[in-house]
């Protein structure tokens, strides 16, 4: 794995550096979920984490915004910078690291409120909108740009629970960027939907890139090669490859990489 | 024969028709069980349940249907003109039915034989000494119609008697004998007895409901006596409630007013007491407490909920009430003098409201805990803090649930009697001061029952109207109860 450092070094040093994670180590208990994972992302790309179901992928990613800490048993060392700052660091306040590394999650879970109301409650809680008139702009910017605008805003203050599972799921969105985050983390965020919703979801993580760094979990390789532009394989708890798209899924230095995405493992 | 013993020798005919039909059903199948439709238990279960359960159903529709026509039967032979008499044959058959049953404590205990008794006739004089001493106290001396109408009445009892022991022992064993021969390997006795027990679950609900629409009548008709007795208006609407039991009548004033706002004032200090303490500890041990701490306070909050009414009504009466009144009473701490004695509404309502907080945070933590670890989790994505999450989604999402299980404890606290009789006191009253004693409902609805006023009397039959007052009240809050889960009900995925 020493040798993958080089590469991820002139990676960091080609754009701007979003998150740095070094020697992160996860525990579930007795469970050593994590081992030893060091990954720098890039500013305004997509990365995807690719691996066999239980790999860790999505552990680590909940590492990113401290979703974790959640978890009684979870346990987490190493280092994770964001901006150069350690998001560990005691007086890093998780809940305010969470604002500004939103998450979107496997099933779409839209709170029982209104449409407007779902997007509304991150830039409530916060604080963003100083009157109605902010909060309306910002609900319907995060609308448009998870392109939900034109099939919502007749229908602002229906339940969010009557979307369609592709809706949803942009509603999910939309609320995630609501609170203008710098990252967004989406944990499989197409596994529940249909294929042309997931095209969708897909088209507009590819706009999101220019506003976010999106890190993506995704069990399906096509996705990845789709939309990321970075992709980390996870295999075991550790990071076995991470490299350009492209060249993971036409050139893999790693034989399990290969096995993987050739469908010989996982 | 007894209904005990008919019974028992269908049960009989049941266990013997089980052995019978698996017996039969191996035989058909050479052996083979695997020649069979079903397994050779399901054949042994549809011959029992065939000679069983028919026969069953003929001995209870016969024991419902024979005493009318035994009772056609005798009447038939009383003297139009005795009957005539004030209209009261149910009155002389009654006379008929204790001297048949006299007739037959003389059969069994002094021996007499069935030709004695035919030959016994009122001329003989002593009759009325001779069932006397038997245990049959008659209140004059036995008519000549009546002892032939006993006489008939026995006669046809007893053959209504023994025709029923015959057909329904025939219809058990041509039950029995109709499904064995119906066997075949290819009988789907498998689905025959799939359908009887669809039929045993269909007749528990069918007695559960019947039995609610038994007790509603009897109210109904007992509140219906009520009202011929008294003026529908001033009960409803009158404000004091004085019964009179010295048996003048008309000088009772039973206004159910005071009672129920006696109801409703202890029901609202109760809740206060109880939905805040229950909510915020259901939140607690739901979102907060580790998994340790929840095992050991959940059970412990709902020892709270077994501990019998009368025993909160003795803590109200012998620590709750005291304490209040050396607070709030005469040379009390606060140096006011708002309490008289220690029974009192604040007093039931405080001990009522503990009494409903494991009803309120048992079910509210049930709720809580159904809604979707997603939610949280989407909420906490977002940067909420966990009572920020609690707050704006966690709440909202349970409220329906919350609500029903809130209206649920008013419910209870309506229909509660005990607390209030030793807390509260028995005065009814219109007052707004929380500190003086008042009665509710329940609580009246026992005085007037006990005791040895007159049953037909308004002061007795006013409970039975009282108390579909209070069911048609505690039916509503359990409709609106129903109304806001359904209509606010949150569909998660």
């Amino acid at each position: 794995m020493n040798d993958m450092t080089p590469v991820n070094r002139k990676l960091g040093t080609m754009q701007d550096l979003k998150i740095s994670a070094r020697g992160v180590q996860v525990y579930y208990g007795d469970n050593h979920a994590i081992k030893d994972v060091s990954v720098d992302i890039a500013h305004k790309t997509v990365t995807a984490f690719i691996g066999p179901s239980g790999c860790g992928k999505s552990t680590f990613l909940r590492c990113i915004n401290r979703m974790n800490d959640t978890i009684d048993v979870a346990r987490v060392e190493g280092d994770i910078l964001i901006d150069g700052e350690d998001i560990y660091d005691p007086k890093v306040d998780p809940v305010q690291l969470r604002a500004k590394v939103g998450m979107v999650f496997q099933k779409p879970n839209p709170f029982p409120k209104s449409i407007y109301d779902n997007v509304a409650y991150g830039p409530k809680i916060h604080g963003l909108a100083r009157n109605k008139a902010e909060l309306d702009e910002i609900v319907e910017k995060s609308l448009r740009k998870a392109a939900l605008w034109n099939e919502a805003k007749d229908r602002l203050n229906a339940p969010g629970t009557g979307l369609s599972g592709g809706q949803q799921q942009r509603l999910c969105i939309a609320r995630a960027i609501a609170t203008a985050p710098e990252v967004l983390l989406m944990d499989e965020p197409c596994s529940a939907l249909d294929p042309i919703a997931t095209a969708q979801v897909e088209e507009l993580i590819d706009e999101l890139r220019q506003s976010f760094s999106v890190v993506i979990v995704t069990h399906s390789m096509q996705q990845a090669a789709r939309v990321s532009q970075k992709t980390a394989f996870f295999h075991l708890g550790n990071l076995v490859e991470y490299d350009d798209t492209d060249k993971i899924f036409t050139n893999p230095q790693d034989s399990r990489t290969e096995s993987y995405i050739s469908g010989r493992i996982g | 024969m007894s209904n005990m013993l008919i019974m028992l020798i269908l049960l009989g005919l049941g266990v013997v028709g089980f052995f019978l039909g698996r017996g039969r059903a191996l035989q058909v199948a050479g052996g083979d069980r695997r020649e069979l439709h079903s397994l050779p238990v399901y054949y042994g279960a549809h011959v029992g349940l065939n000679a069983v359960v028919p026969a069953a159903m003929l001995l209870f529709v016969w024991l419902i249907v024979q005493p009318f026509v035994v009772n056609n039967a005798a009447s038939d032979l009383i003297a139009a003109e005795s009957a005539s008499e004030a209209g009261d044959l149910s009155l002389i058959m009654s006379d008929v039915r204790r001297v048949a049953e006299g007739l037959d404590l003389l059969a069994s205990t002094e021996g007499m034989s069935d030709a004695a008794i035919a030959a016994l006739s009122v001329d003989d004089g002593n009759l009325r000494e001779r069932l006397a001493g038997v245990g049959v106290a008659l209140g004059a001396d036995v008519q000549a119609d009546t002892l032939e109408a006993a006489k008939r009445y026995r006669a046809v009892d007893a053959t209504g008697d023994m025709l029923r022991t015959i057909t329904v022992i025939l219809v058990a064993l041509a039950g029995l004998a109709l499904s064995w021969r119906l066997i075949t390997p290819a009988f789907r006795a498998r689905n025959t007895v799939e359908k009887g027990i669809l039929a045993v679950l269909i007749a528990a609900a069918t007695i559960a409901i019947l039995t609610t629409v038994g007790i509603v009548l009897s109210l109904i008709f007992n509140t219906y006596e009520f009202f011929k007795l008294y003026p529908i208006g001033e009960f409803f609407f009158g404000l004091s409630w004085s019964p009179s039991f010295s048996g003048r009548g008309g000088s009772s004033e039973l206004g159910i007013i005071p009672l129920l706002w006696g109801t409703f004032y202890i029901s609202i200090i109760a809740l206060l007491v109880a939905v805040p303490i229950g909510l915020f500890s259901a939140i607690y041990l739901s979102e907060y407490a580790s998994r340790r701490v929840r095992s050991i306070a959940k059970p412990l909050l709902e020892v709270l909920a077994g501990i019998p009414t009368i025993v909160y009504g003795l803590f109200a009466l012998l620590t709750v009430g005291p304490l209040l009144v050396d607070v709030f009473g005469q040379d009390g701490a606060l140096g006011v003098n708002w309490m008289q004695g220690g029974t009192a509404v604040i007093t039931a309502g405080l001990v009522m409201g503990i009494m409903l907080i494991p009803f309120v945070s048992s079910l509210s933590d049930d709720i809580i805990n159904a809604v979707p670890q997603a939610m949280r989790d989407g909420s906490l994505g977002l940067g909420a803090t966990h009572s920020e999450t609690v707050r704006q989604v966690i709440i909202p999402a349970a409220l329906p649930g919350i609500v029903g299980a809130i209206l649920l404890a008013a419910s209870r606290a309506i229909g509660e009697t005990m607390i209030v009789v030793l807390g509260a006191g028995a005065a009814a009253r219109l007052s707004l001061n929380p500190f003086d004693a008042m009665t509710t409902v329940t609580a009246k609805i026992v005085s007037q029952l006990t005791g040895d006023s007159d049953f037909a009397s308004p002061e007795a039959l006013v409970a039975f109207a009282l108390g579909i007052t209070l069911f048609v009240v505690t039916l509503a809050l359990n409709v609106f109860a129903l109304y806001i889960v359904r209509k606010y009900r949150e569909q998660y995925e």
